[in-house]
């Protein structure tokens, strides 16, 4: 269990959210939970600075949140993926792949 | 649009905040279900759910942050504060914000007045298709009167105008209107004849004068402007106007002169003895291509009528009329100009071939503007003045109350620390002392706006007031103005961002240092510093705006006291007019003058007449001097000199001394070919050479004359006596030089009729009118001493209207100046109270202590005087060209402000030094 803390994650919580949502909509606690089972319980975020995270997204544009009822009829705010959305985790993605591949190409140096 | 949202968000922070909490809420009771599922104890569950989310408060306000527009909130709160702060220090407020105000409301008044007088458009249904006619001259300069016969040949044959007008402004008699008004004795005492802006002197006979602009009958057309009552001109032939002479009247002077009587409308009136219908009213303060509105206006084509002498439709060469025109649709302002270029040069041909308009001309087009296209340099030099003035003032408003903000901020120092301690950013606290800078300069501009509405409309019904009916009447609108209203709030919030920086940055950096408390209780000295250069700027612009207006007074009192080089006191001008008319043929005309010479010198008080134009008085003439015995042309002339034509009496007369040669000696009938030189033109003819026994011959082709007038070419004239020279009306003295040419005897009826005095010439000036009545009562003529005709001449408008400006700016800057001192001062003393409780426990006495306030209080008003006086020195080296004999740096004008300035420094900062003696030492060191 890593507990990392910085730039680079939160940069990566904007990831992290938009894939979830590529599922479809869901409220923030359903997110948390998503990426805590699909990473196998290795990120981890801190659950409180989702919401944050999540209402500045709102207001970039990239997702769009509306209230619903949740599984247990609650009353929940959903997020859902807007179209800006959707190129936003295209550009993501691909830093993302950029950053693991030069991470990558460091390490590999000097082990061939 | 996410900044909207954040916007929007701003007015339901309530729901906000709601729902942030349920958000919240829901995700920890759902962590908590879902611990209790993975079989964790209740109590545990919740509070692992409280330990994983993190400081709820502090997620709540990041969302707030992500969802509210922040800055408006804290502006707001920044705003109350400083709302409240200003508030309490309600002393400081009323001060700073009066300062401004004064400064901010002037300069406001200023551009405002220059925008309403001089951006103005004509007075014409769609303004922006009107345009100026006028042609710039072969020597550069600009001319925008054009004679009547090339106007017609404008009106005839432009096709890209549709309608071309002429205004003609003259000044006729007025009677058969019941009672006569004489309004000129009643605008002597006012403040406009006082600044020699309006003729003085009395009105000999009983004549009542009424200014009116003669126009095309178009002219209401073209300007698309309807009768206010009754017609206009439109669709009366000449003809028809001919036979019954129509007139329009303003409705201004309807009101004024006839009391609005319904009445009025197809009686007749006499102007010039002529009878004329009043067949329509113009609009109220309808102007056409005036500023002015006349008191009459009447067809142009019926000019002959008023002045059977004249030829003004007939003569090229007289510049009578500004001309107008409207553009035709679809032509624009330069393909107007190209085409009245082509004409103006087919004119050419047509002129007299001395004349200006003979030569190559280019036609000048532009928008339609009462104003010709160059104001005159006087003008230009006085607005300029007057502009650099008021920024002046406003230099100093603000220096002002920068130093009253820094001393105020000095003394707010504990509530500073005190906010930077509990962790308020420093650019917080600068954002908060900038909003309270803002808010007073918001203060000032609304104060400013209205000091400025009331000081222009009382200036306006002040000017509008003091000028006689025979002018017409100024129309002169100072509305609100939109432009104005942006440029008076840009002004002032700019003024409050300004002058609130320096202290906050001061402020704020010495906030932090000053944790220490090592010197509290005292001034910081960087914050002396600037404050003490505010002050001394303040000390120096007002001291240059002062000492600029007192070299002006003086020079205008020195202008009237120099002598003249003829005797000024005791010499009255009887300027007259004989009745024109074929009545009134030459002979009679010149038995009229006879018989009026013969009257006047047997006036109880008259010593002596002699008829010539007055030194001071208007119609100077010039002419092309040659010395080698030819006829002047543009190359063998030595000189253009002016030239007076006098009687063989003339210097007793005046009083010029002769010095040496011999004066006229012509006897009744005879011609001499002689004349006299002042000095001044000796000069310039023969330097360093005698001139008597000289000759010279004039040349006046080309130069104005009146038709008719005496022209002195011809003979060659031997120089005979060469006299002082005397002051005259231009402004670099070139009439000093002057040839004196014997006049023709049958030409004195032309001239106006000097009479020397012996006791008081009022009385003699009283006796006059009755005697010219005797004569023939349709003689015109006014009187007035040459002193009073000297006010009227351009040196001293110049000079004392400068003089009046620029002493009451600089009184309100030295107002301006001593606030700032005082509440420097007042502030000072506050801050040090606790130092002058421990030198007075120490053992000073009270005099040291005060002592200590005004040397401490005196040191930036004495640098500020020297920079000052060094400021105003290059000022009055500006100023030469209207300074009157005197030299740039006049003793008594840098002496005398200085020793005021300083005693005014001392008094503002004598008052508030002496609550430092009554401290208590005490009380003052348990004042932390």
């Amino acid at each position: 269990m890593t507990r990392t803390k910085g730039d680079n994650l939160q940069g990566s919580l904007a990831l992290l959210v938009l894939k979830s949502l590529e599922q479809g909509p869901m409220h923030g606690w359903g997110i948390a939970l998503h990426i805590q089972r699909i990473s196998n319980e290795v990120l981890r975020v801190e659950e409180g600075s989702l919401y944050p995270a999540l209402h500045r997204m709102e207001q970039e544009g990239w997702i769009a949140a509306a209230w619903g009822l949740s599984e247990n009829n609650r009353r929940a705010r959903f997020y859902r993926l807007t179209d800006q959305g959707r190129k936003q985790l295209a550009v993501e993605r691909e830093n993302w792949q950029k950053i693991i591949g030069a991470v990558g190409l460091v390490l590999g140096f000097g082990q061939a | 649009m996410a900044w909207f949202s954040r916007l929007r968000g701003l007015f339901r922070t309530k729901e906000l905040a709601r729902e942030q909490d349920e958000e919240l809420q829901f995700h920890l009771s759902m962590r908590e279900q879902w611990n209790v599922e993975q079989g964790i104890a209740r109590e545990e569950a919740r509070r692992d759910a409280r330990v994983r989310l993190g400081n709820a408060s502090v997620w709540r306000e990041r969302m707030s942050e992500v969802d509210l527009m922040i800055l408006p909130r804290t502006v707001l709160q920044d705003l109350r504060y400083g709302a409240r702060m200003l508030g309490r220090s309600a002393g400081f407020t009323t001060v700073a914000v009066l300062a401004l105000a004064i400064g901010i409301g002037i300069n406001t008044a200023a551009f405002t007045a220059y925008k309403a007088m001089f951006t103005r458009a004509l007075d014409a249904r769609d303004p922006g298709r009107m345009v100026n006619l006028a042609l710039i001259l072969h020597s550069g300069d600009t001319n925008s009167w054009l004679s009547y016969p090339d106007y017609e040949a404008y009106r005839d044959h432009m096709r890209s105008l549709s309608g071309v007008i002429a205004q003609y402004p003259e000044q006729l008699t007025l009677s058969g209107a019941g009672e006569v008004v004489s309004q000129r004795s009643a605008a002597n005492g006012s403040l406009m004849a006082r600044w020699g802006l309006l003729p003085t002197g009395t009105a000999a006979s009983n004549v009542e004068f009424a200014s009116t602009f003669a126009v095309l009958k178009n002219y209401f057309e073209v300007l698309g402007i309807a009768a206010f009552r009754g017609r206009t001109f439109e669709g009366m032939s000449k003809p028809e106007l001919a036979a019954s002479p129509a007139v329009m009247i303003s409705e201004n002077y309807w009101q004024r002169r006839f009391g609005a009587d319904p009445a009025l409308l197809g009686k007749s009136i006499r102007l010039n003895g002529v009878a004329f219908t009043v067949i329509g009213i113009t609009p109220r303060d309808f102007v056409g291509t005036s500023v002015v509105t006349p008191d009459f206006w009447l067809p142009l084509s019926l000019e002959p009528l008023v002045h059977p002498d004249e030829h003004l439709l007939e003569d090229r060469e007289n510049q009578c009329c500004r001309v107008f025109g409207r553009l035709a649709a679809g032509v624009s302002m330069s393909q107007a100009q190209a085409e009245m270029n082509l004409l103006a040069d087919r004119l050419r041909a047509l002129h007299d071939s001395h004349s200006e308009l003979a030569k190559p001309v280019n036609a000048q087009i532009w928008a339609g503007s009462p104003f010709p296209r160059k104001l005159n340099a006087g003008f230009r030099l006085a607005i300029l003045l007057i502009m650099v003035a008021v920024g002046m003032v406003l230099v100093i408003s603000c220096a002002n109350v920068a130093s009253l903000q820094l001393a105020r901020v000095a003394s707010r120092q504990d509530e500073l620390d005190m906010r930077l301690s509990l962790g308020a950013s420093r650019l917080r606290l600068i954002r908060q002392l900038l909003t309270e800078s803002a808010l007073l300069g918001l203060l000032a501009g609304a104060f400013a706006l209205l000091f400025s509405w009331g000081l222009l409309a009382a200036a306006v019904a002040k000017f509008a007031g003091d000028l006689p009916a025979e002018y017409g009447t100024l129309v002169f609108h100072v509305n609100p103005d939109l432009e104005v209203f942006a440029y008076v709030f840009g002004i002032s919030l700019l003024a409050g961002v300004l002058f609130g920086l320096a202290p906050a940055l001061e402020s704020s950096r010495s906030a932090l240092s000053s944790a220490l408390k090592a010197n509290a209780g005292t001034a910081p000295a960087r914050g002396r510093r600037l404050r003490d250069l505010l002050v001394a700027a303040q000390v120096a612009v007002s001291l240059v705006l002062l000492i600029a207006g007192s070299l002006l007074i003086r020079s205008s009192i020195h202008a009237l006291k120099m002598d003249t080089g003829y005797e000024s006191n005791h010499v009255v001008d009887l300027d007259f007019h004989l009745p024109e008319g074929r009545e009134y043929t030459a002979e009679r005309k010149a038995a009229i003058a006879r018989e009026l010479r013969t009257r006047i010198v047997a006036l109880p008080g008259v010593a002596a007449i002699t008829s010539a134009r007055a030194p001071d008085g208007p119609g100077l003439r010039w002419a092309a001097i040659s010395i080698n015995g030819e006829k002047p042309t543009d190359h063998n002339s030595q000189a253009y000199l002016y030239y007076t034509c006098v009687q063989t009496n003339y210097f007793e007369t005046m009083g010029i001394p002769l010095l040496f040669g011999r004066g006229f000696e012509a006897q009744q009938g005879q011609h001499e070919a002689s004349v006299i030189v002042s000095e001044a033109a000796a000069k310039q003819l023969w330097p360093g050479q005698n001139p008597i026994g000289r000759t010279v011959r004039l040349g006046t082709d080309g130069q104005f004359h009146p038709q008719g007038e005496f022209r002195p070419d011809g003979p060659s004239y031997e120089v005979i006596g060469v006299t002082r020279d005397t002051r005259g009306e231009m402004l670099d003295n070139s009439d000093a030089a002057q040839v004196y040419v014997p006049m023709p005897e049958d030409r004195l009826g032309d001239h106006p009729i000097l009479i020397r005095t012996q006791g008081d010439p009022a009385q003699t000036m009283g006796a006059i009118g009755a005697a010219i009545a005797s004569v023939d009562p349709n003689v015109v003529a006014t009187t007035s001493t040459l002193e009073q005709m000297l006010r009227l001449t351009t040196p001293f408008i110049t000079a004392a209207f400068a003089a009046a400006i620029a002493t009451t700016i600089g009184l309100v800057g030295l107002l301006l100046a001593s606030m700032g001192i005082y509440g420097t001062v007042s502030y000072m003393v506050v801050l040090r109270t606790r130092e002058v409780g421990i030198r007075m426990a120490l053992g000073a006495k009270r005099r040291d202590v005060l002592l200590l306030m005004l040397r401490e209080s005196t040191r930036p008003v004495l640098a500020g005087l020297l920079a000052g006086m060094i400021l105003a020195v290059g000022a009055s080296y500006l100023l030469r060209k209207v300074l009157y004999g005197l030299s740039t740096v006049d003793g008594v004008s840098f002496g005398g402000v200085v020793l005021l300035f300083l005693s005014i420094a001392l008094l503002a900062s004598y008052l508030p030094s002496r609550r430092a003696m009554r401290v208590d030492p005490m009380v003052a060191l348990r004042y932390e």
